[in-house]
């Protein structure tokens, strides 16, 4: 399951690992993150999502909407503290019922991350904590920062915002070398792709000024 | 520890030395005894004399106003507590008119159940103690009908043989009572009393054609229908408190358990016996209701409820403890632990050739994760969306517990819809280039953000069959994709067409512009 360290630091790992973190670069950034977080499943798992997130959290970001979905069944746990968030995260991944388990918690310790990551394995689903930071010690085993990016260009209408865009920098990666990568949505399979002109290579290559830390490491 | 000095002086209500009576007013207003301690009975007053009158007899006569409906919660919740020895109780509150005392009761189903408690008499020995240990000083008898019942438990002996009655020996327990034993209204009564008919064996030799047309009261139960009802020749419905479960499993013992860890073992036991003829019957549990009974009188309970039938006994615990057992008010301890299912379905054995084994086995574990989650976090807390039939987008989809339906996935997926929606929408100013246009600049959350790429508008018409809670005039959305120059990409409405849409207020009449959504 784990890479081998530095076989191929440009590739953008797609496979995901039982527990991964993401968090949103900035205020806007939270439908991007969602967007990524639903990428994040296995191809052609049809098990259902579970999401979890607190009532504040659902008031400031928006509640998840049907039809922008992109046909991904749902199932949605709002809560009140982020131990019930934790417990539901756990159960559901131990279950082994859904495919990805989202939940928007803050403060989990390293002990009760590692608890998910043991669950996810159990239950072979994909565990994904979206915490407000990354500073916080935890078992994920890849950590990402997500933020939107200008959409490409629509070919029938230059005016207008065409297939969403999004950079993921992997901030942390068990033996796996940092990086960014720029995803796009593809708007017949709805699910989100390496943008074409780079062809899988970092987004570092082309310069964006949200990689620095990605480099760095 | 330190003794405690009271508060405030005892109360003389409290002191059984005192005659005591709970005052209520009649129809015409008048304030009249409603119930009655012993020691004001002693004294020589009676139910339903006038509190002037009373007052005039026993001038120490300590009155408190009556709390009916307090009667009536403290009595359901006696009958609930009354299940212990039937699954079928129902409260009778009394019948309307009667001059007599203690007229409410409760009626117990026991039919074939006596031998469970070692006997009739053992039977209405350990109700009496029950009652008595937990604060009710209470009469019971038992017969073949509701109506002989109820006559022998409050004109009957108070205790052996003569309250329990049989088919064959009714008819002789019953001819002693009073006329009143029957249960009429006041009218009969004195009209019985008029003809001379004192007791109920005094009706038996009568022409039954002459009683009926002679005892005729306004709600059509005579005195022969009641004659008959308590002699079992004609019928009496009751009305049980709550439904009598077909499947119940039941554990009573002798010291009351007062710790959790206690209820949880017994719980243990209780699941595996409800199990059985379940499996018995080929059916499945729905709902589970675990009810203890305390030994002062009181109730405990606590539900689970499944998304599909199932009969699995661990299943079942974990839901509870998921539940809470902890929640249950033990008190000074329970002494009998009842389960009883109270949704039941058949349970269909799996369709192999429709669904796959692994299909099935997805579906039946995700059922159970949402009944876990369900339990724990209640109905409202675990939810699916379903869709709609409308085109307002906040309107196009409903969010519904999850128990029990599962989640589906939408066939109308669209990119130009948010990912995450504002509901309500949140006020946006913005700046528009035409009146009709889309912005070029909005302020949303204290932030200006200047718009680069636009798409739209997106025309949504209003509902105009479904009016606003707010009782103003719907209007026209204009929805516009709009994307910032920090690349973020927002779905945002102008409500309202300029010069043709009005909505109350003058200040309101301009089109206002509204954040809906956040697309990726």
């Amino acid at each position: 399951m784990t890479p081998s360290p530095l076989s191929s630091p440009a590739l953008f790992p797609q496979r995901p690992e039982p527990l991964e973190e993401a968090c949103a670069a900035g205020a806007g950034d939270a439908a991007a993150l969602v967007a990524f977080a639903l990428s994040r499943r296995l191809e052609g798992d049809g098990r259902p999502v579970l999401m979890t997130a607190t009532r504040a959290w659902l008031c400031e970001h928006g509640r998840p909407y049907g039809p922008g979905l992109s046909g991904i069944p749902l199932i949605m746990v709002p809560v009140t503290t982020a131990a019930e968030a934790l417990w539901t995260l756990e159960q559901s991944l131990r279950s082994g019922a859904v495919s990805l388990a989202l939940g928007a918690v803050d403060a989990s310790t390293l002990s009760q991350t590692r608890r998910l990551d043991f669950a996810a394995r159990q239950g072979g689903s994909v565990g994904l904590v979206l915490p407000r930071g990354l500073d916080g010690l935890s078992a994920a085993r890849r950590r990402w920062r997500i933020s939107t990016l200008a959409s490409a260009v629509d070919p029938d209408d230059a005016k207008a915002p065409g297939p969403a865009r999004l950079a993921a920098e992997l901030v942390r990666g068990r033996g796996e070398r940092p990086g960014a990568w720029m995803l796009e949505q593809d708007d017949e399979t709805h699910r989100l792709r390496l943008a074409d002109r780079l062809a899988g290579i970092g987004l570092a290559a082309i310069g964006h000024a949200g990689a620095p830390s990605g480099l760095a490491a | 520890m330190r003794a405690r000095r009271p508060a405030s002086p005892p109360d003389p209500a409290l002191d059984p030395k005192n005659p005591f009576a709970l005052i209520l007013k009649n129809s015409r207003g008048a304030a009249i005894l409603h119930a009655l301690s012993p020691a004001a009975r002693a004294a020589g007053l009676r139910r339903g004399q006038t509190q002037a009158d009373a007052l005039a007899m026993i001038p120490h006569l300590i009155c408190k106003p009556a709390d009916p409906e307090a009667d009536t919660r403290a009595l359901t919740a006696l009958a609930v507590w009354a299940e212990r020895w039937s699954p079928s109780v129902s409260v009778d509150a009394g019948r309307q008119g009667l001059g007599g005392e203690g007229l409410e009761g409760l009626f117990l189903d026991l039919t074939g159940a006596a031998h469970l408690f070692g006997g009739e008499t053992a039977l209405l020995a350990q109700i009496r103690d029950r009652l008595a240990g937990a604060g009710s000083r209470a009469r019971a008898a038992m017969a073949p009908t509701p109506a002989a019942a109820w006559a022998l438990a409050r004109w009957g002996e108070a205790e052996g043989d003569g309250c329990i009655a049989d088919e064959g020996t009714v008819r002789d327990l019953l001819a002693p009572l009073p006329v009143e034993a029957l249960g009429i209204d006041d009218r009969t009564l004195a009209q019985a009393r008029r003809f001379g008919l004192k007791r109920i064996g005094d009706l038996y030799p009568m022409p039954r054609a002459g009683l009926a047309r002679r005892f005729r009261d306004g709600d059509g139960v005579g005195l022969v229908q009641r004659l008959d009802q308590a002699l079992g020749l004609a019928g009496e419905a009751l009305t049980p408190v709550r439904p009598p479960p077909k499947y119940r499993a039941w554990q009573a013992w002798m010291e009351p358990v007062g710790d959790i860890e206690g209820v949880e073992a017994r719980l243990a036991d209780l699941v595996t016996d409800l199990a059985a003829p379940l499996l018995r019957d080929g059916q499945g549990a729905r709902a589970l209701t675990l009810t203890g009974f305390r030994s002062d009188g009181g109730t405990t309970g606590l539900s689970v409820r499944m998304g599909r039938p199932g009969r699995d006994a661990g299943i079942w615990l974990r839901l509870f403890r998921e539940a809470g057992l902890g929640r249950l008010e033990l008190g000074f301890g329970l002494d009998a632990l009842m389960l009883t299912a109270d949704a039941v379905e058949p349970m269909t054995p799996r369709q192999g050739a429709l669904e796959s084994e692994a299909e099935a086995k997805q579906a039946e574990s995700l059922a159970a994760l949402i009944d876990r989650l369900t339990a724990r976090l209640g109905e409202a807390r675990v939810l699916t969306p379903e869709p709609v039939d409308s085109w307002i987008p906040e309107r196009a989809e409903r969010w519904r517990p999850a128990l029990g339906r599962g989640p589906m996935a939408r066939a109308d997926a669209d990119p130009r819809r948010p990912i995450l929606l504002l509901d309500p929408p949140e006020p946006v100013e913005a700046l528009a280039e035409l009146p009709d246009g889309a912005p070029v600049r909005f302020i949303w959350r204290r932030l200006s953000r200047r718009v680069v790429r636009s798409d739209g508008p997106e025309r949504l018409s209003p509902e105009w069959w479904r009016p606003r809670p707010d009782d103003r005039q719907v209007r026209t959305r204009d929805y516009y994709r709009v994307e910032d120059d920090a690349g973020a990409r927002y779905w945002l409405f102008r409500e309202g067409l300029y010069g043709r849409e009005f909505s109350g207020a003058a200040e309101e009449r301009a089109p206002s512009w509204w954040m809906h959504g956040v697309l990726a």
